[in-house]
């Protein structure tokens, strides 16, 4: 500061005056080698005479415009030459007597300096970047350009003395600076924009807010949509946020946010312009957005927080008053669907507003007609947003806000399943958009709807999403894989034998997926839905029969739905045009088969009846597509039931007790090097292994005999599907084929040695040498009672049980041997041991007569033996019925082939001649007391052919 | 005389010099056309033409409005050479003329802003000689009228919101010019403590001045009134309002603005002090009944507005407010200071809430008007 100087009048009149004239005089010729004199003489006259900073200021101008030349210059100089001149002296230090000189007097008096130094310094600023902009620049980068100005002096100074006049009144009053900032934005944007960028990253959160206020209360003296579009200083907020947005994005949204909180709250004391500014408040930040990107995306991505259903509530209100700044009802609506389609995240929260908004039902201060009317504007603008959508999504181009919700799917849907209808319908078109884009989407919801739809309505949308006209049926998914749906099937299929494989913890819950795909099934073999006369879910189905099949197999819970399905397809028919791979054809037989065998475990009548029918009628479509389908079919099955873990289902003694001391076959072949015995025991007759004591008695699996009756009824069931013919026929749908099939697995399972499998029977003695495997094909029969069965069923299937000819002969050599050693004393004590022989024999000759290899009267036996003691039914068995076989080899030429195809030895013709009957006749003489009315049926009354 | 074509050729000559040197020929002629023994119409036209074209460089040759006013720097040119030729003019007559002419009531409006600034300059570099203009244009123009306001806004506003150092400058200025300071003071008494105004306070360092001229010279208020002005012959000299009565209003309004700075206390007792020296012969027309009236209505709106579950009787602001008003209307009745209808501003007093001392100042005018006033 000046001293102070002693009042004295006319002194410093002159002094001053001088001064001043000197000023005046050095401005009106300036030049650089009077400029510091003249600084000073400036400096002075700030301080003294007040009414002289005008004047002076623009002294100043000169300075600093003079200062950015020569650095403009020097810079240019550097870039022809390679060298930077030496920096000009004067300048450096004009320019840091006039920064200590401001600095000083807005660290005095900032109220009232800091508003016009800082005005000065914009403007100023905003001149000087102008003037220079294109000069000495690489390029036009904000960044480059803010390193390139703070490195000179004058504007570094001068970028510093805004800065101080700033912080100087932040708590005060920074309109008048933040006005002046944005005035000269308008006025020499772009090049200005490096100032604002510095000014604001030095101040955010107040030039942020300020710029906000100061924006709004220009945009609110706004009476015209017009005028709202061509007022820069909107332009140049949306500029300076713009700047902002980058590295505080936070702040600006906070302040948005902040902005039309305010809004909301009216206050009495609120003055006419403040109420306006209320109202332009939402007009206000719609156009900003509208103007800027970034805003509108650090707005939108939370909607939640900021809009509720409450607050649009409020809104409704002010919407009259919002017109004027769009002109038309109609360009405010416009306007807001362009923003909301706009929105880069965030876009389900802003439909989630709108569908609360059209499903509203109570709303504070709002009385039913509002309410409808909200309602009935919600809908309107959801269908527009809607539609505008599939207008862009038709024609390829992107929409930002369906993109945004690209990343909500699952909320999407979850949308599906909703109780109400729009929103259901909201959900299914984005998805179609999303779809269209992007086919995943499509997979996706329909997996979802597939797992959870758990009304037909719902389910329902998975028909109308894959048969949308939407739907892009070129792209790969599509051509490649047989439909969406077949994609969605793929998925889940393979999920769900990760699962398995994996043996992933996760709990997916299939049952609902599988109820679906059954319901769809039966939808489209129903035929009265037209969206599925393109047979998806049938293409689909085939798509993924490998993975559907291996699912069957594994599958524990589900099997029975599966097998539903399995059967519903109808897979494979020989008059498709799809021919499943061999693989699904095995994979599925043997899947059938394990499910088969799944029900006959499975407890209650109707679950099993129905599954068994489902296993028999699968198998039998296999089989009769498929020979190796039918081999492998029959074997598993007949395996299953007879050998493996199963077989006490069918009533047979578990007999798969380990013993430790059972070896491995390979070590038994090791130690007796010279000699192999047939058959793993050293001995049979006794009961039990040398060396390991007696036979441990069965403990028996305690199954009710009805239920071991109905299974076996259920197996053959199931084997004579296997063994159907493919046209049905008038008197044998039973392929002779398949029997003999059958017949020959049941002597491949049961006998086991190959050597003396014949069908001949050999001399009676011969037996001798085969009593060994006889005995184990008779403990087989004896401990497994469903051969008997099996035995009958064959038989049924005439000339078939000719094939089984070495069971029967084992069995029947066995019980020679056994009749011989029966005492007739049991008989009489009805010994257990004689009744189980008795019966034995009975079934034997049964199965023979059934089987049409003993004609009668040999075929009547079975009631002639119980009334005979031991000896008498040895010779029967010896005489009769083994000398009868041995000379009549049981083979399918013994039986003739009628004109219907059917099997059969006529019992007139094909009596057996009198040496075999001779036995039994004398026999039955000698008996005749007891057997009397047989013997007439068997020797006198005898048909013949006329 | 000067014939029409002499006119023309005066100005040419005139647009032969660069602007703002023709300013300082202009105004020479400007003087000589003004102090014309005989005046008429079209040499009053040709200078105002003159002031326009070449002083304030309105208008252009052709008398079109210009577009862009004055740069800074160009104004200070302009400034200095109207400083240096006013202060230049010995005649106070002339300088009074010249003053009057270049800042009219018509022109104002457009050449406050370069007034402001060249009273400005007077008061920092000081100049008496033009500061005695100033002060009577403010008298002839009316102290309390809008232009004088503005003007007086603007000097406030350099003198004590951007250079509020400069108290040497303030200090003397009663001394330099006590005219124009008690011009300045009436002035500036109405650009405060006016409801809805912005700022409604006037800021410490003007409080502060007023104050201090007030102390040391009590005669200061009077000034105005104790010297005639010069006027140019044939006008009338206007009758300069003292700035007691708007002084007072601050004083007496403040404690219920809760202004209760020292300052005010200060500036109350250099009033009463300046009132009780004024001399009671000749009927002094110091304090306008009016102008005391609407301090009264200020008063009366606050009682309308303020909370009205506190008793008007023991509101310490209001009371100390009224103290002062009939402390203040005792002294000036006891000088004789007051004039005009008495009765009005009586009538109005009533219409207050009641105060001990305002009730005694009615009484005392009752009893010497012996007329029967009816007290609510």
């Amino acid at each position: 500061m000046i001293a102070e100087t002693a009042v004295v009048r006319d002194l410093p009149q002159q002094d001053l005056l001088n001064e001043l004239k000197a000023f005046i005089s050095g401005t009106r010729k300036f030049s650089r080698q009077n400029s510091l004199e003249l600084t000073k003489t400036a400096l002075v006259l700030l301080k003294k005479l007040p009414a002289c900073r005008g004047a002076v200021f623009e002294y100043f101008c000169k300075v600093f415009d003079a200062a950015a030349s020569n650095y403009i210059e020097s810079i240019e100089t550097e870039i022809k030459t390679g060298k930077l001149p030496e920096p000009i002296e004067t300048d450096e230090l004009i320019v840091s007597e006039i920064h200590a000189a401001l600095i000083y007097l807005i660290s005095e008096n900032s109220i009232a300096w800091a508003p016009t130094i800082s005005t000065w310094s914009l403007e100023l600023l905003g001149e000087i970047s102008t003037k220079y902009a294109g000069r000495a620049h690489i390029s036009t980068n904000l960044n480059e350009t803010l390193q390139l100005w703070m490195a000179c002096r004058g504007t570094r100074t001068l970028v510093d003395i805004n800065t101080k006049c700033l912080s100087s009144l932040i708590h005060s009053d920074t309109e008048a600076c933040i006005s002046a900032l944005l005035d000269t934005s308008v006025k020499h944007s772009p090049y200005f924009d490096w100032v604002v960028a510095h000014v604001g990253s030095c101040f955010p959160n107040t030039v942020i807010t300020r710029v906000l206020s100061v924006g709004l209360k220009d945009f609110s003296q706004n009476r015209s949509c017009d005028q709202v579009r061509s007022s820069p200083k909107l332009k140049s907020v949306v500029g300076i946020l713009g700047h902002l947005a980058g590295s505080h994005t936070k702040d600006i949204r906070q302040a948005i946010i902040e902005t039309f909180r305010l809004s909301l709250k009216e206050v009495f004391t609120d003055s006419d312009a403040i109420r306006l500014q209320k109202k332009a408040t939402v007009p206000y930040i719609l156009q900003l957005m509208y103007l800027s990107n970034t805003l509108l995306s650090s707005i939108c991505h939370d909607t939640r927080n900021i809009l509720t259903v409450d607050i649009i509530g409020k809104l409704r209100h002010f919407t009259d008053d919002w017109i004027k700044y769009f002109g038309t009802p109609e360009a405010l609506e416009e306007h807001i669907i362009s923003l909301i389609l706009q929105c880069q995240t965030g876009g389900i929260q802003i439909l989630n507003l709108i569908l609360s908004c059209a499903q509203i039902t109570k709303l504070k201060g709002c009385n039913e007609s509002a309410k409808t009317d909200i309602r009935e504007k919600a809908l309107e603008l959801l269908e527009n947003i809607l539609q505008e959508i599939e207008e862009s999504v038709r024609h390829g181009t992107a929409v930002d806000m369906l993109s945004s919700c690209a990343k909500n799917i699952s909320e999407i849907n979850e949308m599906l399943l909703s109780s109400n209808k729009i929103v259901q319908a909201v959900g299914y078109r984005l998805i179609l958009y999303l779809g269209r884009i992007n086919p995943a989407v499509l997979v996706r919801a329909i997996t979802f709807l597939m797992e959870y739809a758990k009304t037909p309505d719902q389910l329902g949308f998975v028909l109308k999403i894959i048969t949308s006209e939407l739907v892009d049926k070129t792209v790969p998914a599509y051509s490649e894989k047989g439909g969406h749906f077949s994609v969605v099937l793929e998925q889940i299929l393979s999920r769900n034998i990760q699962k398995y494989t994996q043996s992933n913890e996760e709990t997916l819950d299939l049952s609902q997926m599988w109820t679906n795909l059954l319901t769809l099934l039966e939808w489209e073999k129903s035929d009265k839905i037209s969206l599925l006369n393109c047979r998806f879910v049938s293409r689909a189905l085939e798509e993924n029969f490998i993975n559907l099949t291996s699912v069957f197999s594994s599958e524990v819970h589900h099997v029975h739905i599966i097998a539903d399905i399995l059967d519903k397809t109808g897979i494979p028919m020989v008059s498709s045009s799809y021919s499943p791979p061999i693989r699904v054809i095995l994979n599925l037989t043997q899947s059938a088969v394990n499910y088969f065998f799944a029900c006959c475990r499975a407890e209650g009548t109707s679950t099993k009846l129905r599954g068994c029918q489902r296993a028999g009628s699968i198998l039998k479509r296999l089989c009769i597509y498929s020979k190796v389908a039918k081999v492998l079919a029959l074997r598993e099955l007949l395996e299953k039931a007879l050998f493996c873990s199963e077989k006490v289902l069918f009533g047979a003694k578990n007999s798969t007790v380990h013993d430790s001391s059972e070896k491995m076959l390979l070590k038994q072949n090791k130690n007796i090097s010279k000699t192999i015995p047939l058959t793993k025991h050293s001995t049979v007759f006794n009961g039990g292994i040398i060396g390991l004591g007696k036979r441990k008695a069965f403990v028996a699996d305690v199954i009710p005999t009805d239920v071991i009756a109905a299974n076996i009824a259920e197996l053959i069931c199931v084997l004579k599907s296997c063994c159907t013919l493919m046209e049905e026929e008038k008197y044998s749908e039973m392929s002779l084929d398949s029997m003999t099939l059958l017949s020959l697995l049941l002597v491949q399972f049961v006998s086991p040695d190959v050597m003396y499998n014949g069908l001949p029977w050999p001399e009676e003695e011969f037996s001798k040498v085969t009593i060994e495997r006889d005995l184990f094909i008779r403990r087989k029969f004896t401990n497994t009672p469903l051969l008997w069965d099996l035995l009958s069923f064959v038989a049924v299937s005439r000339p078939a049980l000719c094939y089984c000819s070495v069971l029967i002969r084992a069995l029947t050599a066995t019980l020679i041997h056994q009749w011989k050693s029966m005492g007739d004393h049991s008989k009489e004590t009805g010994n257990e041991n004689y009744t189980v022989l008795l019966d034995t024999t009975i079934k034997v000759i049964d199965v023979m007569a059934l089987g049409q290899l003993l004609p009668p009267p040999l075929s009547n036996i079975r009631d002639v033996l119980p009334s005979l003691r031991c000896f008498e039914i040895v010779d029967i068995l010896r005489d009769c019925v083994w000398c009868y076989m041995r000379d009549h080899i049981p083979s399918p030429a013994l039986f003739i082939c009628d004109s219907n195809g059917v099997y059969w030895r006529d019992p007139i013709m094909s009596r057996p001649p009198e040496r075999y009957t001779n036995t039994l006749r004398i026999i039955m003489q000698r008996n005749m007391d007891t057997l009397g009315h047989l013997y007439s049926q068997m020797y006198i009354n005898i048909p013949h052919y006329e | 005389m000067m014939s029409g074509s002499s006119d023309v050729n005066l100005k040419q000559s005139l647009r032969k010099l660069e602007y703002p040197l023709c300013a300082h020929e202009a105004l020479k002629k400007i003087v000589e056309l003004l102090t014309a023994r005989v005046t008429n119409i079209k040499n009053m036209d040709l200078s105002l033409d003159l002031m326009a074209e070449f002083v304030f460089f309105e208008v252009d040759r052709r008398g079109n409005k210009r577009p862009t006013g004055l740069s800074p720097l160009v104004e200070l040119q302009l400034l200095e050479i109207l400083f240096e030729f006013l202060n230049n003019t010995q005649s106070e007559v002339t300088r009074n003329t010249l003053f009057f002419n270049l800042f009219s009531a018509i022109t104002i409006n457009m050449r406050v802003g370069i007034l402001g600034k060249l009273v400005s300059l007077a008061i920092g570099i000081p100049s008496s000689i033009i500061l005695i203009s100033a002060s009577t244009w403010m008298q002839q123009i009316g102290n309390t009228s809008p232009s004088s306001c503005k003007l007086v806004e603007a000097l406030v506003f350099d003198y004590a919101h951007l250079a509020p150092n400069l108290q040497d400058k303030m200090k003397d200025l009663p001394k330099i010019a006590p005219e124009f300071t008690a011009n300045f003071l009436t002035g500036v008494a109405e650009n405060y403590y006016v409801p809805k105004k912005n700022p409604m306070f006037p800021p410490e360092v003007l409080l502060k001045y007023a104050a201090d001229w007030l102390t040391e010279n009590c005669t200061l208020c009077l000034a105005p009134q104790a010297k005639a002005p010069l006027l140019p012959p044939g006008a009338i000299a206007m009758e300069a309002t003292t700035p007691i009565a708007g002084l007072l209003r601050w004083c007496i309004l403040a404690p219920i603005y809760e202004q209760d700075q020292d300052v005010y206390t200060k500036l109350y007792l250099a009033l009463l002090n300046s009132i009780a020296e004024i001399p009671t012969a000749n009927a002094p027309r110091v304090i306008n009944v009016q102008h005391l009236t609407a301090t009264v209505n200020l008063l009366h709106n606050y009682v309308k507005t303020r909370e009205s579950n506190v008793s008007v009787l023991v509101d310490p602001a209001l009371q100390l407010a009224l103290d002062r008003f009939g402390q203040a209307i005792q002294v000036a009745l006891s000088v004789n200071a007051i004039y005009g209808h008495l009765n009005e501003l009586f009538n109005s007093l009533q219409k207050l809430p009641f105060n001990k001392l305002i009730s005694i100042v009615l009484n005392k005018y009752k009893l010497s008007k012996s007329t029967p006033i009816i007290i609510v």
